[in-house]
């Protein structure tokens, strides 16, 4: 597997502004069986240097996966903006589960009317748009993980390419 | 809380993409979206396998997923562990998920992108629903039960196949609110299916027709099963099954003797139903509509459970067309008058014109050939249905060909072609044939 270091994200800057807004994020890991866990995070944040990814999860509704994730399990999630179909994985070997801060609510929130936007745009109505992104009230984690590869799954000849790092 | 796989099928709907996540062996997970989660049966689900890819490599060596769904209505996440059995490639399930996909590719503009490889089958050993959300109020949709209760009364009420057929549209079209509905029955002689019925359509398209395997309808009878698409696929509309049939008719079926097929022009949502009697196929239940996602798994389930009833129905009223023993009264036919009719028949395919009208081929052809031969030789204007069955030279198909239905087709396209010759029921498994004007008869032998 492709090693990244501190001074080469496999995130570009178009792609770090990609997935923190207008997408559909979904988070995967799995268990010591390689029994596969599953949830939606509800928008994400990128450390300045783009190595570290933090996404936002409801807690009551991600209860496999940050087992998962304690124990150790890999990490994949996937950006996709509907409008567009375009989409973006990235993987990590591992994550840590972090407290959210006032700032990051209010990201939730920012992320949460940016998705409604974009899938009202492609004729989603209410009450579905409100109830697909609201998560307000719930408890809430961070999930920090360093991306150590990223592949374009937009669907098309392009589907699968790897994004090689860019210093 | 345990949840049926049928309590979430409008989830499977295809409205909002699924997502799948699998395992590599050294547990490096994977996400894909999906075309297709299709519900086999409330164990079971089938995957769209549409590229090789790391899904595909995962699965085969780790069989476990999980595969999240979203409830169109309300937003509701569902979460079901799977474990993957094997692929299909052609049958039933592949043909209905091919179809569905091609509606799906055709609708996201994915044509080129998308195409089935196989249908993954997979066991459903969890349906979780994803905790949190806020509950929201949804329509709830329709009962379909009553509605269905009182198709299946008017069908009860039918005391032969022409009110059969006609009942089975109405009552669609009264309790369901299915407007647009054809009846095919099936030629097996032939391996196509002819329009019987039709109703919501400028044209009734009676007598037109579709080989096994083209469009929806054509698909659905070769697999005996019932197909229903939200999103109708360009390469799966009539028109195009129809013109492609044409292309590449080898059997000598010349376009002039083609009677247009009727259906809508912007057809969105496609349902097609086998009546099955067992194994054996009778004909096609067919509805659609120009609304996207038009029927739900309920509007299947019901119009399956009518098409069975139909079925039956349909046989058992066919039957008693031919049980009747008492021949036919042989007074003479009034003499018609006016400008004489010129009937030709083609002995090679038993296509009629009527002055120079296409109007019939194949078995209803030859039928129609007997009976002016009859009345213009013999003066005869009574008919038994037996007699045609017993008649050595028209050479019928075996019992299980409905005679019945072909004479329903024969008098319907008079109706709409001749007005000068009319066809009427006498009595159970017997007819009148009505001649207003003089016949001239033209028989073109088999060169």
């Amino acid at each position: 597997m492709h090693k990244k270091t501190s001074n080469s994200p496999v995130l570009d800057e178009q792609h770090a502004e990609f997935i923190t807004q207008r997408v559909s994020i979904l988070v995967a890991s799995c268990n010591a069986d390689r029994m596969p866990s599953l949830t939606r995070s509800f928008g994400c944040r990128v450390s300045p240097d783009r190595c570290t990814v933090t996404l936002f999860l409801s807690v009551p509704r991600s209860e496999s996966l940050l087992r998962d994730l304690r124990a150790g399990g890999a990490i994949a999630v996937v950006f996709s903006r509907p409008s567009t179909h375009e989409t973006l994985q990235l993987k990590g070997a591992s994550a840590s589960i972090v407290p959210i801060d006032v700032d990051d609510r209010a990201r939730m929130r920012t992320y949460g009317e940016s998705l409604a936007d974009d899938i009202r745009q492609i004729g989603w109505q209410e009450p579905f748009v409100s109830a697909l992104v609201t998560v307000l009230g719930e408890e809430a984690v961070g999930v920090s993980f360093t991306p150590n590869a990223a592949f374009v799954q937009t669907p098309g000849p392009a589907a699968g390419r790897r994004l090689e790092p860019n210093p | 809380m345990t949840i049926a796989l049928s309590q979430i099928r409008r989830c499977l709907e295809g409205a909002v993409p699924s997502v799948l996540a699998t395992a590599a062996q050294d547990g490096t997970p994977n996400i894909a979206y999906l075309s297709q989660v299709h519900y086999v049966d409330e164990k079971h689900v089938a995957l769209s396998y549409q590229f090789f890819n790391k899904t595909r490599e995962n699965i085969l060596a780790n069989p476990r997923a999980v595969v999240q769904v979203i409830d169109p209505a309300d937003a509701s996440h569902y979460r079901l562990q799977l474990q993957y059995l094997r692929t299909e490639t052609d049958g039933p399930l592949f043909e209905n998920m091919k179809a569905k996909l091609a509606g799906i590719a055709s609708h996201t503009g994915m044509s080129k992108v998308f195409r089935l490889l196989g249908s993954d089958v997979y066991r459903v050993l969890e349906v979780e629903c994803v905790l949190g959300g806020n509950p929201v109020t949804v329509t709830p949709e329709p009962h379909l039960l009553p509605n269905l209760r009182a198709c299946l009364a008017r069908l009860a009420g039918c005391s032969d196949l022409a009110q059969l057929f006609d009942a089975t549209l109405e009552s669609l079209a009264q309790f369901c609110r299915f407007d647009h509905a054809m009846l095919l029955m099936f030629d097996a002689s032939r391996n196509r299916l002819y329009t019987v019925a039709s109703r919501g359509y400028p044209q009734s398209g009676i007598g037109s027709e579709i080989g096994l395997g083209e469009g929806i309808i054509g698909v659905a009878a070769r697999e005996r099963t019932p197909i229903r698409i939200g999103y109708a696929a360009r390469e799966y509309l009539y028109g195009r099954a129809v013109r492609e049939g044409f292309a590449s008719s080898a059997d000598g079926d010349a376009l002039e003797t083609e009677i247009p097929f009727t259906g809508l022009a912007e057809s969105n949502s496609q349902l097609a139903v086998p009546l099955l009697l067992g194994r054996r196929l009778l004909g096609m239940l067919y509805v659609e509509s120009p609304q996207e996602l038009r029927f739900t798994f309920e509007d299947e389930d019901a119009l399956v459970v009518l098409a069975s009833q139909l079925a039956v129905t349909f046989e058992l009223l066919s039957q008693s067309a031919e049980q009747h023993e008492e021949p036919a009264t042989t007074t003479p036919a009034a003499t018609a008058q006016g400008v004489p009719l010129v009937i030709r028949h083609f002995a090679a395919d038993h296509s009629v014109f009527i002055d120079n009208d296409y109007l019939i081929k194949g078995v209803a052809g030859a039928i129609f050939w007997k009976l002016v031969r009859d009345r213009s030789e013999a003066g005869r204007s009574e008919f038994t249905n037996r007699e045609l069955r017993l008649d050595p030279e028209l050479k019928l198909p075996d019992i299980s060909d409905n005679l019945e239905a072909r004479l329903i087709l024969l008098q319907r396209r008079l109706a709409e072609r001749c007005p000068f010759l009319v066809i009427e029921k006498t009595g159970r498994g017997r007819f009148r044939l009505k001649v207003d004007r003089p016949l001239q008869l033209n028989d073109v032998p088999v060169r």
